[in-house]
């Protein structure tokens, strides 16, 4: 296929974190912390260098699920999938100073894990916050979309695990017209709040790992308008040569009002 | 079941996405809940009341099937006028002796049905002998066929007028009153389910241990047995009830079973006394004249010439007195308590984690510092393996281990890839595993075990034949030994579960085929098809065709995927509907036919009428479904086989925050027997020091016990550590903030857990006053990576009267902020005053 | 008598070569995991109810914190002192000729240049891997740039330091004489670069607070930078008129910098106010502002004085490092300051 994508569904999901397990079985990827959080059922917290597929777990008192309807107490329990959204403008390989983070022939954001020398910068680059250095190891992981699954002909093994196919795997087109489909099918189903969250108009330019969710993505903790930080760079660079060429003007003024000979 | 089965619930959410309605009925608000379409929250243990209620909205409202009730049920039946209701005797049925504290269930019978004679239904009956996981107990079956009906459903004392009046005071009333179940929400869902009835539509129960752990479990699915026979959705597409069992093979454990009192094929192990002294006799007790277990004789005899090959003949009743006979209870409850007196030797835990997983464990660990030898075989050092210096009574000095006698040992087991064999699911669907890899190290199969340990234990019989020894020098024990190991060929135990001749070792099609003559050999008559063919393993089979999956593995009986499909078709033959059609009756080639194998003969036309004198399955008539019953309905009143009554009951739980409502004179079940002793006390009912309802659960992230979980870091860190879940009310009540330490008591034990306060556990209004519960999660121990307090620690030893499992759900408990060690005066105090039953 | 080994590796049926890789990944796995579960003591665990008006995923850090240790803080500061020791050394020789005060420079340099490669490497999460910063060239990456910016710098002025004292020995080749201007000015230019790209390095990211003072933190680097340089040579015994005007210059804009902070409250800018980055970063701005600027007005006729305020200069400067990367962890970890962001 041309483009490889995930469309990840949260009134699939039933919160069973086998995506989560699949996932750190096919690419043996240690734990990460053995700390109850507190957080409704959700112990991972975060996507992170040890994370790839992180089940989040919305107890919201404020917002009526359906089996809530004829009752005075509104309450409701999402489930969503997050994953790396291997963007289609990436912050990390966007900044990778080691050419260590390349977009594949499938064209999802891959880590090369022997390029990497864990300098960190990708870590501040991502907008979404997903990849970041492993301690112990030194280099920085994420997600790699089951590259060398795909490579050998099969589907991404948190895909492959998900019971309810809330995790979908395919090519960016078909899941893009499934995508909307499907909203407009749980919007008929009088989910009002159902939508895709897959930020096309900012810089980012549309994410491979997008999703269907319910309410707000800042309640996902999915910033409603990621941009890539490398459109700062324009006028980061400006102030930094103007700045410079004042700076210049000064140092020249200083040694200009210099008076007597050599110093 | 998305929190236990979340592979199996993909079928529900795949209904719901085609407009199916999934009601959750549970007191706290799971993954399940989460993706219903409606929640009903109530008081765990008051699962009759809210049951009965809807059936007696069903009644109320009319929305039985009636054209499915009448010829499928025995709703029509009429009983004896000396049968008395428990509304007629305050919370009792007729036969009940206060003294002996049992039933004498004759009047239980249909009228015009004698009861069996006192000879045949055996001595030596001790105390809780009755009931079983057998078909129909331990009770030798009378001939039903001798009923008298009124199809009108009029007669006063037919089932169904019977039912109206058992039923007629458990109202939406009653439910929001004591379930708690605000009356809109009942009445909701009460509509949208019983709604799913009739020709084109049917509705579908699925329960697991939120039913069966309870003191009238069983009593519990009856209701909800009842209820799908009124709406007509038993033996129909997207009907019927499924049990979700436990993990892993417990149906296979239980098919091939690992209970005292079952033999393969739910065949009753035979009872010490008269119904044991010959086999004849056995079959009689047990056999039935009309009705598919006439063929009881078939089973059993190509059981024990499975059993005893050669030494098995019809001169020395096929080896029948070579079986063990069941004197008593000898259930896990009982003979913990027997361990805990001294009375036990040694103990095999295979597969199993009693330290954790039984019933006051903190009480089944001491049961096992009483044993001179444990031989624990698992894959990780369990609990039960490392008591002797893990335990929390070592820690806290309440056990000394150079003072505990007994002997363990620890044999590494082989995982469920490192072995060839079957695993049965909960749709009753066998499927083969191939080993992938060997096993490493000493590690080995239970197949392996057995078979070595029956050699060696046949060795030592052949060296020492005294009369005990008898069996094991009879045994058949030839198994072919592959590989490295020496590992006995599991294909071939498969073959023998199948069946096979005597003469020339012919793989049997199907347990039509089985004969009592010694000619068949049969390890497990309802397996029996699995293997028909040499090379043909039906188990293994990928090759899925059709609706309901036919070719991809084998559902007993007979590869039959929904049980008892002839009521999915009218009494005349024709599908109830298009849309609801299963199997039908083909006029022209003159056989059933249909989407799934169907669960009767064949042959059998719909408008067969038995001659007088028919035995078997053809006493039965072509518009029976039920053929395991031998008057072949459906049994909305049970009038053999349970201890506990034909109707189900509402009765309290063993503790319980109210009296019980419907009846007061009689709290809980009165067969319930629930085994109090020093360390195994009950609080009152209701009980100050007690005042939280109390319910165990499991979580999707771990696994029973712990044992293959907690163990793996990637399923440990999901759930890292023990918790338990209050409701905002209840923390404010208490002040506890979110996630600190608290300590949970009960009348038996203290743990300590961290608190996850959510909006997930609601406080219930009971009876006007509010009534908190706590949930507690079920999986920790202390072994493995992540560890924690043993939930089990705080229930009771007890036993529901039919098949002897423990109360889990709904007993008393109190919490206080802290962990445990913190707590101790505060624990001592809440134990001290506490009531006895 | 056999040992129970309860994680012994598995006889596979296939070639135990194949799996060998795995089955040591899976042992390191299950070993790491052991550790981690003996030393994790049961923490009071922080969650609770969900943030009522479901502005964040609990409270929880939307954006992963910057990974970087001491080194790197301390490398802008001496980078940037560097880079402008060169650049001033330079604009010196331009209007004065050698002279010991461009020896001094240059040599800055080239101990910079020196010292701030280990430290960068000294960061990496695998050291030894160092070279691969040299693979690509990616002008859209701060950090590649910066990687041979400093290359280049460190080149350019090892050059120049090279040339300046074979010059200084006697060698007036004039192709040498050539070279030095050409590596001085290569120097200086890449010095520039080098003070005030690590504005745009961490400008230029995800980082709420960084991205949003974009413009500010090159500018304000730079003058670190060039306040820095001036003030070390003040305090090597150069207090010459031209580090005297360098100073106020570099204090006085610091002051406008702290100012226009302490007017400008967005809630961006949190971290730069509260908690202990804000703390720091008003210690530093005080430092490096109005403190260096009043004990140079006030006292900088003397070289005590002078020596005073370049010194609180330079540590504020280094202060500043410090709390603006401290700063951005903050930022990082606060979930509403990158959910809230409008496109």
């Amino acid at each position: 296929m041309a483009v490889a994508a995930f469309l990840t569904d949260a009134t699939l999901c039933i919160g069973c974190k086998a995506c989560e397990v699949a996932c750190k079985e096919w690419n043996e990827v240690p734990e990460d912390g053995l700390v109850l959080s507190g957080f409704s059922y959700d112990n991972t917290k975060a996507l992170g260098a040890s994370t790839w597929r992180h089940v989040m777990f919305l107890e919201q008192p404020e917002v009526a699920g359906p089996q809530m309807a004829d009752t005075k107490d509104p309450f409701r329990w999402v489930f969503l999938s997050d994953v790396c959204k291997h963007c289609a403008n990436a912050g990390c390989l966007e900044s990778c100073p080691t050419g260590a983070i390349v977009r594949t022939e499938v064209a999802s954001v891959f880590v090369q894990p022997d390029v990497c020398n864990g300098c960190g910068y990708c870590v501040v680059s991502c907008p979404f916050g997903v990849i970041d250095k492993r301690p112990e190891d030194g280099r920085a992981f994420k997600c790699t979309f089951c590259y060398d699954r795909q490579k050998a002909g099969l589907i991404p093994a948190c895909a492959k695990a998900c019971p309810t196919q809330s995790i979908r795997f395919g090519d960016l087109e078909e899941l893009h017209q499934r995508g909307k489909s499907r909203v407009q099918e749980l919007r008929d189903r009088g989910y009002d709040d159902a939508r895709i969250y897959d930020p096309q108009e900012t810089s980012v330019g549309g994410i491979h790992a997008f999703f269907v969710i319910l309410g707000e993505p800042e309640a996902y903790n999915l910033p409603p308008a990621p941009v890539v930080p490398t459109v700062h760079l324009k006028s980061a660079w400006s102030s930094a040569l103007i700045s410079a060429a004042v700076i210049v003007v000064l140092i020249c003024v200083a040694f200009a009002f210099q008076t007597g000979g050599t110093l | 079941m998305a929190e236990n089965h979340p592979v199996g619930f993909q079928w529900v959410m795949e209904a719901k996405e085609r407009g199916a309605k999934v009601i959750h009925v549970d007191p706290r608000f799971s993954r399940t809940s989460a993706v219903a379409n409606i929640w009903v929250p109530f008081r765990a243990g008051s699962d009759i009341l809210f049951l009965g209620g809807l059936i007696h909205y069903v009644l109320e409202n009319e929305l039985f099937f009636r054209d499915y009730v009448v010829p499928y049920t025995n709703a029509s039946v009429i009983i004896p006028d000396d049968f008395k209701d428990t509304e007629d005797l305050e919370g009792v049925f007729s036969g009940w002796d206060a003294n002996k504290k049992t039933y004498d269930e004759t009047t239980w019978l249909y009228e015009g049905v004698e009861p069996v004679k006192a000879a045949s239904t055996g001595q030596g009956a001790s105390e809780g002998s009755h009931g079983g996981h057998a078909e129909h107990g331990l009770h030798a079956m009378p001939d039903l066929c001798k009923y008298q009906r009124d199809l009108t459903l009029q007669h006063p004392r037919c089932v169904f007028q019977l039912l109206r009046k058992h039923f007629a005071r458990y109202t939406p009333e009653m439910v929001e009153q004591y379930c708690g179940v605000r009356k809109s929400v009942f009445l909701n869902a009460a509509k949208t389910f019983c709604t799913a009835s009739g020709p084109d539509k049917t509705g579908a129960i699925c329960y697991a241990l939120g039913w069966t752990q309870h003191s009238n479990g069983v009593q519990m699915i009856r209701c909800a047995a009842i209820l799908q026979l009124l709406l007509g959705n038993m033996g129909r597409p997207g009907g019927g009830i499924l049990a979700l069992r436990g993990h892993a093979s417990i149906q296979g454990s239980t098919d091939v079973p690992t209970l005292y009192d079952i033999l393969p094929g739910y065949l009753s192990m035979p009872k010490f006394g008269e119904e044991s002294k010959t086999l004849d006799a056995y079959i009689e007790k047990y056999g039935s004249r009309t009705g598919w277990w006439y063929n009881t004789d078939k089973y059993i005899v190509s059981l024990l010439k499975a059993y005893y090959g050669e030494s098995a003949q019809p001169e020395n009743d096929f080896g029948f007195h070579w079986l063990p006979r069941v004197t008593g209870d000898h259930s896990h409850q009982a003979y913990w308590l027997d361990m805990l007196d001294g009375k036990m030797d040694g103990l095999f835990v295979m597969g199993q984690n009693p330290a954790v997983a039984g019933p006051n464990s903190g009480m089944e660990r001491r049961g096992l510092a009483k044993l001179k030898w444990l031989v624990v075989r698992e894959m990780v050092e369990t609990e039960t393996a490392s008591f002797w210096y893990e335990s929390p009574e070592v820690k806290r000095g309440e056990l000394r281990t150079e003072e505990i006698p007994t002997e363990v040992f620890l044999l590494p087991a082989a995982g469920h890839a490192e072995k060839d064999g079957t695993f049965t699911n909960t749709q009753r669907l066998l499927q083969w595993r191939e080993k992938a890899v060997e096993p490493p190290g000493d590690c080995r199969s239970e197949n392996w075990f057995a078979y070595h340990l029956g050699v060696l234990l046949k060795e030592k019989a052949r060296r020492d034949p005294q009369p005990r020894h008898a069996a094991l020098l009879a045994l058949k024990w030839d198994y072919s030994i592959e590989g490295e190991h020496r590992e006995p060929v599991a294909e071939e135990v498969l073959r023998e579960i199948n069946g096979y001749k005597v003469a020339d070792g012919e793989l049997v099609p199907g347990f039509t085929a089985l004969k009592a003559d010694g000619s068949t050999a049969c390890g497990c008559w309802i397996y029996s098809g699995v293997f028909p063919k040499k090379g043909e393993n039906r188990a293994n089979q990928r090759a899925a065709k059709g609706f309901y999956g036919h070719g991809w593995g084998f559902a007993w009986p007979s590869d039959r995927r929904i049980l008892y499909n002839r009521a999915s078709a009218r009494p005349d033959g024709r599908p109830w509907s298009e849309r609801k059609k299963l199997v039908w009756w083909d006029f022209e080639s003159k056989k059933w036919t249909g989407l799934d194998v169907p669960d009767f003969t064949l042959t059998k036309a719909p408008d067969y009428e038995p001659p007088a004198g028919a035995v078997g399955d053809d006493g039965l008539a072509g518009d029976k479904p039920f053929l395991l019953h031998c008057d072949g309905f459906g049994w909305i009143w049970v009038p053999v086989g349970l201890t506990d009554g034909p109707l189900p009951t509402h009765y309290e739980p063993l503790e319980s925050p109210i009296r019980n409502p419907i009846y007061p004179k009689q709290q809980t079940n009165p067969m319930a027997l629930a085994k109090a002793r020093p360390g195994n006390e009950y609080a009152a009912s209701p009980d100050a020091h007690f005042p939280f309802v109390m319910m165990t659960y499991r979580l999707t992230e771990h696994h029973t016990a712990g044992g293959m979980s907690r163990t793996l870091s990637h399923l440990a860190e999901l759930q890292p550590e023990m918790f338990c879940e209050i409701s905002p009310d209840l923390a404010k009540k208490l002040s506890v903030t979110p996630g600190e330490w608290v300590t949970i008591v009960t009348a038996r034990g203290a743990i300590e857990a961290h608190a996850l306060v959510t909006s997930r556990i609601k406080m219930l209004t009971i009876d006007g006053k509010p009534v908190h519960q706590v949930g507690v999660a079920f999986h920790w121990g202390y072994s493995g990576l992540v560890k924690g307090d043993i939930a089990n620690d705080l229930i009771a030893i007890s036993e529901e009267p039919n098949v002897r499992i423990m109360e889990t759900k709904g007993l008393l408990c109190n919490l206080i902020r802290g962990k445990r060690a913190e707590n101790l005066d505060a624990i001592g105090q809440l134990r001290e005053g506490q009531g006895q039953r | 008598m056999k040992r129970f080994e309860p994680f012994a590796r598995a006889k596979t049926m296939k070639p135990a070569t194949q799996l060998k890789a795995t089955e040591e990944r899976l042992e390191e796995i299950r070993r790491s995991a052991s550790d981690v579960a003996q030393r994790t003591a049961p923490l009071q665990p922080m969650g609770g109810p969900q943030n009522p008006k479901q502005e964040s995923y609990y409270g929880l850090p939307a954006l992963k914190a910057p990974v970087w240790t001491w080194e790197v803080p301390l490398y802008f500061f001496l980078g940037g002192i560097a880079g402008m020791s060169a650049c001033t050394g330079f604009i010196a020789q331009l209007f004065h000729g050698g002279s010991a005060l461009i020896r001094f420079c240059l040599w800055t340099g080239l101990v910079g240049a020196a010292l701030c490669p280990l430290l960068l490497i000294a960061d990496l999460g695998r050291p030894m891997r160092f070279l691969n910063m040299l693979r690509v060239f990616k002008l859209r990456s701060a950090m590649s740039m910066g990687a041979w910016i400093l290359v280049a710098f460190s080149n350019c002025v090892l050059l120049a330091v090279v040339c300046f004292e074979l010059q200084l020995r006697g060698f007036a080749n004039p192709l040498l004489v050539g070279l030095l201007w050409l590596a001085e000015a290569a120097a200086a230019v890449t010095g520039l670069l080098l003070a005030g790209y690590t504005g745009v390095l961490i400008g230029a990211t995800a980082v709420p607070v960084w991205s949003e003072n974009r413009t500010l933190l090159p500018a304000h680097f730079l003058t670190s930078g060039f306040g820095g340089a001036a003030g070390i040579l003040e305090l090597a015994g150069f207090l010459i008129p031209a580090t005297q005007i360098l100073g106020f210059a570099a204090s006085g804009i610091e002051t406008l910098i702290e100012v226009m902070l302490q007017v400008r409250k967005r809630p961006v800018d949190t971290p730069l106010h509260h908690g202990g980055s804000g703390r720091a970063l008003l210690l530093a701005g005080l430092l490096e502002g109005p403190a260096a600027l009043l004990l140079r007005a006030f006292l900088g006729s003397g070289s005590k004085g002078r020596c005073a305020a370049a010194g609180v200069f330079l540590i504020g400067s280094l202060l500043s490092r410090y709390a603006w990367i401290w700063a951005g962890r903050a930022s990082a970890r606060d979930p509403g300051a990158q959910l809230q962001k409008k496109a």
